[in-house]
């Protein structure tokens, strides 16, 4: 499942979601908004997304995913909008038979995701607002 | 030929839209397109670093544009 949405979801939906009989882990990978970013003290970020392509970006990483590594199945859920600290961002939910395949299927969709999807996040701080570009390493 | 451009995040707000359509000769290329948007918005530096996409899909700088091609110029990406 591939969800892109302004409203809050429930971690709890996403993993019952995907969860089949065959699955003997499910790994979670869950963004919030930090207080933080370079040091300096973040109010709130705003996210915005080219939501046709980043739906296509989503579901080819997702496909991707299932196809290199032995897992079942693989849920991304991204907000977009203006969030507050401490909100979930996004949401990536791994089902396999097990644990290693799990962790390293979600460590190749965030990273993938981070360096492909047409998502960018505006950090609004004491001193301004910025944009972030790029941040595939952090 | 007409094309649609959609801008996004800084590259949008340095050039104080979203979007816009444009007429292109018929044997345009992706690279032709870019050198003449990064000259004409060269007071930006937002530009030095544009990514491009046509019709929702990173593209090789020599396809061929077409007519009604959507075309989309953003920043460095930072979802997730």
């Amino acid at each position: 499942m591939i969800e892109i949405t302004e409203t809050d979801f429930s971690v709890d939906e996403v993993v019952n979601r995907i969860q089949t009989d065959k699955m003997g882990c499910i790994v979670t990978f869950v963004g919030i908004v930090r207080n933080n970013s370079n040091g300096k003290p973040v109010e709130s970020i705003e996210i915005q997304v080219y939501e046709e392509m980043a739906v296509k970006q989503l579901d080819a990483i997702r496909e991707e995913a299932i196809s290199r590594f032995a897992i079942d199945d693989v849920s991304i859920v991204h907000r977009h909008g203006s969030l507050r600290v401490s909100e979930k961002i996004m949401m990536i939910a791994v089902g396999a038979g097990h644990r290693i395949e799990a962790f390293d299927a979600c460590r190749y969709v965030i990273d993938s995701i981070k360096e492909k999807v047409p998502i960018w996040k505006k950090e609004y701080t004491p001193d301004g607002e910025f944009w972030v570009e790029g941040e595939k390493d952090e | 030929m007409k094309i649609k451009l959609k801008y996004f995040a800084s590259i949008a707000e340095a050039v104080g839209m979203s979007g816009e359509e444009m007429e292109l000769q018929d044997d345009t290329i992706v690279s032709n397109l870019v050198e003449a948007l990064k000259e004409r918005f060269k007071d930006f530096e937002e530009m030095s670093n544009v990514i491009i996409a046509v019709n929702g899909a990173y593209v090789d700088p020599n396809t061929l544009l077409e007519d009604g091609d959507v075309v989309a110029l953003f920043p460095p990406v930072s979802g997730g």
